[in-house]
């Protein structure tokens, strides 16, 4: 290294980069001010070579900066956004960051859920600040000690690439500052840059997490292993809630390899774990197995799924959430209505990386490889299943192999630490395909009614939409409520589990998974009414791409297109005549429609449009749809979105293109079906993906915008199924009132 | 016992052969690169070669290629750098999750191997059985022409294969 490392109580390396810079000698005043221990969690020299500036940021006297992710990296961009903001206020190269997974800890929580999650659409709304004044933060104290060494004040220097430049002066790296600006005072005030001085945010770049990704060595969560490490697989009931009634495990533990069979229970599931010295020998072990299983009486079907949703909905008059005007009098006084019901099915995640999970578990404590969303509640489901407190659990993240809200659910962590505990070894447990695709958290199923009520003079004066749906909550909160009070004694975790699911809005946040996307509806309708009636079938569910906005999208986008075509209206100004008041709206539709040639689609297509606002984003598509022989073939689709303040538009647009495919898969395919509790689909055949052969044109387009920054990673979906079915009707006549589509 | 060739090493294996090769590959060998995805054939995550050929490795036993020329991701790497599929896949950016992307590349660079100006037709027909989840597709198309002009660029030699020949090693 060219020059010396400076330190506080190293005058002769002060006094040789003052002679290397050609500075005259003198003398200097140190402050050695105790660093303040800050709300950054600045901890300043954590070894001799290491400045541990925040919880985010270390920089090295090689002049290495690190940071630390608070967020996972499931495909949607977090590592490139997050790693963007920090370097525009570091004034460091993204390129040349090395980032590391975080641990657990409260300072790292989500703000928005006071867990450290990673949902929602959330990271870059809520890192846009903290994660800059981070950066920022680590900055000025590198300033403030260059200011000493250089003997000039803070405001005459800037920094670039690295460095610390003065008028007059060789600048100076940040790994020699590193020892000073460890022992500066945390600075009280920072000013964050402004837009215009932006030299990272909202450029073009390539992602960072690219080269690992291809070249097979990021490390995923099945790709973890330890020495000694045992494999598992799980037989589960085929129903949640389902027992083990008898078992004989007699020919599976004389099988090649088996080291273990036990029987399990994690996270509410029943089962046999085969535990082997290797996957396969595991696999054929397990197919040994003789199980007669429990199933628990009134076990969910299809039918009576939809019977109890119909039931509830005839019966429950609900939450009511949206209420303008009097929607009951203009139901009574109107001249026509239009009444229409919708139905949406369960749909399976089906994250390419099975759900998987390595613990190892000794005398010393528990530690968890995971690929989760949730770390911290995953500490609390492994310390739930297993002997150990939460505070000798130690839970480290992997890359995640597509994550879409299925990994904050945590039963793959319940059951590897129950086996693990139970061993006292290393072990990792895959799910099959097969067990993945039947033992997830689904996308609820919900049943929709909507009424539209016309005035005497033919204009919309009234909409109601009343929906039957679960609450994804109650699955969520018993490890996210004992997460947020980690610090109990762990008895207390199902006492605490059962008041966070009664106390909903109080103690754990409105459940919003329901209705979110359809009590906000953005039309100006004189007499709007919304209501949502609790409805629980007992089948497992979870957060899914884009939760609520899934599937009211569909149903309030495909609804208002009835009522455009009942009038007799262009579908675009229909809309736009009810969307005075959002401008932003408008926008996004203009530009999809000026894109796209609205009015004037492929040849032999026919277009559908959409407009959904969701995690704070305008989202805009225009579906061109062939209809042949009774097939739907979308050739193309064009997206507009306004997401404010774009940290990576190439991001963006991979973000919306991954959106609009994972919203063709649920709208050409996505169905789970249950048969007595049991999921009937198991594999890439009777769970169909998109393929390449079948993905439209994709043209994507971003609004200039400097508004704060909405979510990304979701907005994409919600319209896609609606802009198909509204460009079906089109080519066919036929409104598609349920997903998948599917012509009769 | 059997034999096996991966990314040029030959190995010794006592294993049983109805072990899939990809756990033979990824466990055993410990290349971690190939996925597990379906354990069906259906998705492609596992996706190496035999004798250059895309085949589906979940459900290929062992005893199936045994004696055979094996490529993995990690052996159409180049020791520094990438290879020109690998190289147009990172200036666009192609993978969000990243993990079929290793079955992608395999089954992309055998598409060129034998094909160096593929059409979309051809891309869709060579293409279609990897699934991706994250919808990376419009960009696995662009970045496979791309790697075409790469590919174009290059002396003919060595241009998509990059194997490294050491000692044999037994396993067991």
């Amino acid at each position: 290294m060219a020059e010396p490392i400076i330190t506080p109580d190293n005058s002769l390396n002060r006094r040789d980069f003052l002679k290397t810079s050609g500075l005259a000698s003198g003398a200097l005043l140190i402050s050695v001010a105790l660093p303040g221990c800050s709300s950054l969690g600045h901890k300043g020299m954590v070894s001799q070579q290491q400045w541990q500036a925040s919880a985010w940021v270390r920089i090295d006297t090689d002049d290495q900066v690190t940071f630390v992710l608070d967020r996972v990296e499931m495909g949607q961009g977090t590592y490139s956004g997050l790693v963007t903001l920090l370097c525009e206020e570091l004034e460091v190269e993204p390129a040349s960051v090395a980032v590391e997974f975080a641990e657990v800890d409260s300072i790292y929580n989500n703000p928005l859920y006071k867990l450290q999650i990673t949902g929602g659409s959330t990271s870059i709304a809520s890192s846009y600040e903290r994660v800059r004044i981070a950066g920022a933060t680590a900055r000025e104290m590198l300033k403030q000690a260059a200011a000493r060494v250089l003997n000039e004040p803070v405001a005459s220097l800037r920094c670039e690439q690295g460095q610390v430049f003065s008028a007059n002066r060789q600048p100076i790296r940040y790994g020699q500052l590193v020892h000073l600006a460890a022992v500066e005072s945390v600075p009280g005030n920072l000013e964050l840059k402004q837009p215009e001085q932006f030299r990272y945010i909202g450029k073009n770049a390539q992602r960072l997490d690219t080269r690992g990704k291809i070249t097979g060595q990021a490390q995923y969560g099945i790709d973890v292993e330890l020495p000694g490490m045992l494999y598992a697989v799980v037989s589960r009931a085929p129903a949640y809630g389902g027992t083990v009634k008898t078992y004989d495990a007699s020919a599976a533990k004389a099988a090649a390899g088996v080291v273990d069979v036990l029987e399990i229970a994690a996270a509410g599931r029943h089962g046999i774990a085969v535990v082997a010295r290797s996957y396969w020998q595991a696999r054929k072990a397990q197919q040994l197995l003789k199980i007669e299983w429990q199933t628990p009486a009134n076990a969910p079907s299809d039918a009576s799924v939809w019977r109890q949703y119909e039931q509830d909905l005839d019966q429950d008059s609900g939450d009511t959430l949206r209420n303008d005007g009097n929607f009951r009098r203009a139901a009574k006084q109107a001249t026509s209505q239009l009444q229409a019901e919708y139905r949406l099915p369960y749909l399976a995640h089906a994250t390419l990386e099975p759900q998987v999970c390595v613990v190892s578990a000794n005398r010393h404590g528990m530690e968890v490889w995971a690929p989760t969303q949730a770390p911290s509640l995953a500490r609390i489901a492994a310390a739930k299943h297993s002997r150990y407190s939460v505070d000798d659990i130690l839970v480290h993240t992997t890359w995640i192999g597509g994550g879409f809200g299925r990994r904050l659910m945590q039963d793959f962590v319940a059951e590897c630490a129950f086996i693990a505990d139970r061993l006292q070894q290393p072990v990792k447990l895959i799910f099959s395909r097969e067990e993945d695709t039947q033992h997830d958290y689904y996308r609820p199923a919900s049943l929709h009614r909507l009424t539209a009520t016309f005035d005497a003079q033919g204009q919309l004066n009234g909409w109601q939409h009343r929906l039957a749906h679960p609450k994804v909550m109650h699955w969520f909160v018993p490890d996210a409520a004992a997460a947020q009070y980690h610090f109990m004694p762990k008895f207390m975790f199902s006492t605490l589990a059962v008041a966070g699911k009664l106390g909903e809005g109080i103690l754990a946040p409105n459940d919003t998974s329901g209705y979110e996307g359809a009590n906000d509806l953005p039309y100006a309708i004189d007499n709007l009414r919304m209501d949502f009636v609790h409805s629980e079938p007992g089948v497992p569910v979870g957060y899914w791409r884009a939760v609520g906005h899934s599937h009211n999208g569909f149903v309030t986008e495909s609804f208002i297109d009835e009522l455009a075509h009942q009038q007799q209206q262009d579908p675009l100004t229909f809309r736009r005549r009810l969307l005075q008041q959002h401008p932003r709206a408008l926008a996004v539709l203009d530009k999809a429609a000026a894109l796209a040639s609205w009015g004037q689609p492929l040849p032999g297509c026919k277009q559908g449009l959409a407009i959904h606002k969701s995690f704070g984003s305008w989202v805009a598509q225009i579906a061109d749809v062939q209809v042949q022989n009774g097939s739907i073939r979308v050739k193309r689709v064009v997206c507009v979105v306004d997401c404010g303040v774009v940290v990576n538009p190439d991001i963006v647009r991979a973000q919306m293109e991954g959106g609009i495919i994972f919203g063709l898969t649920a709208a050409l395919y996505g169905k789970i079906n249950l048969l007595n509790g049991a999921v009937q689909q198991s594999n890439f055949h009777d769970y169909p993906l998109l393929r390449l052969e079948e993905t439209p044109a994709i043209e994507v387009a971003i609004i200039d915008s400097t508004a704060e920054p909405t979510g990304v990673g979701e907005p994409g979906v919600p319209p896609l199924a609606a802009a198909v079915a509204n460009a079906v009707f089109v080519a066919t006549g036929q409104r598609l009132r349920q997903l998948p589509l599917q012509l009769s | 016992m059997f034999s096996l060739t991966v990314n040029g090493v030959s190995h010794t294996l006592d294993l049983d052969g109805d072990t899939p090769l990809l756990w033979v590959v990824r466990d055993m060998l410990g290349l971690k690169g190939s996925k597990f995805g379906c354990g069906a054939g259906q998705c492609g995550a596992c996706t190496m070669h035999l004798n250059g050929q895309p085949i589906r490795t979940c459900i290929t036993p062992l005893s199936a290629v045994a004696g055979q020329n094996i490529t993995t991701i990690e052996g159409i790497t180049p020791a520094h750098g990438l290879s020109p599929v690998q190289q147009a896949w990172e200036e666009l950016s192609v993978p969000q999750c990243g993990y079929c992307q290793s079955g992608q590349i395999m089954a992309a660079t055998a598409l060129l191997a034998s094909n160096p100006r593929p059409s979309d037709a051809d891309i869709d027909n060579a293409m279609s059985g990897n699934l991706c989840r994250c919808g990376t597709y419009p960009r696995i198309r662009k970045a496979i022409h791309r790697a075409a002009e790469l590919v174009g660029q290059r002396p003919r030699t060595g241009a998509l294969f990059y194997e490294v020949t050491t000692p044999e090693v037994q396993h067991g």
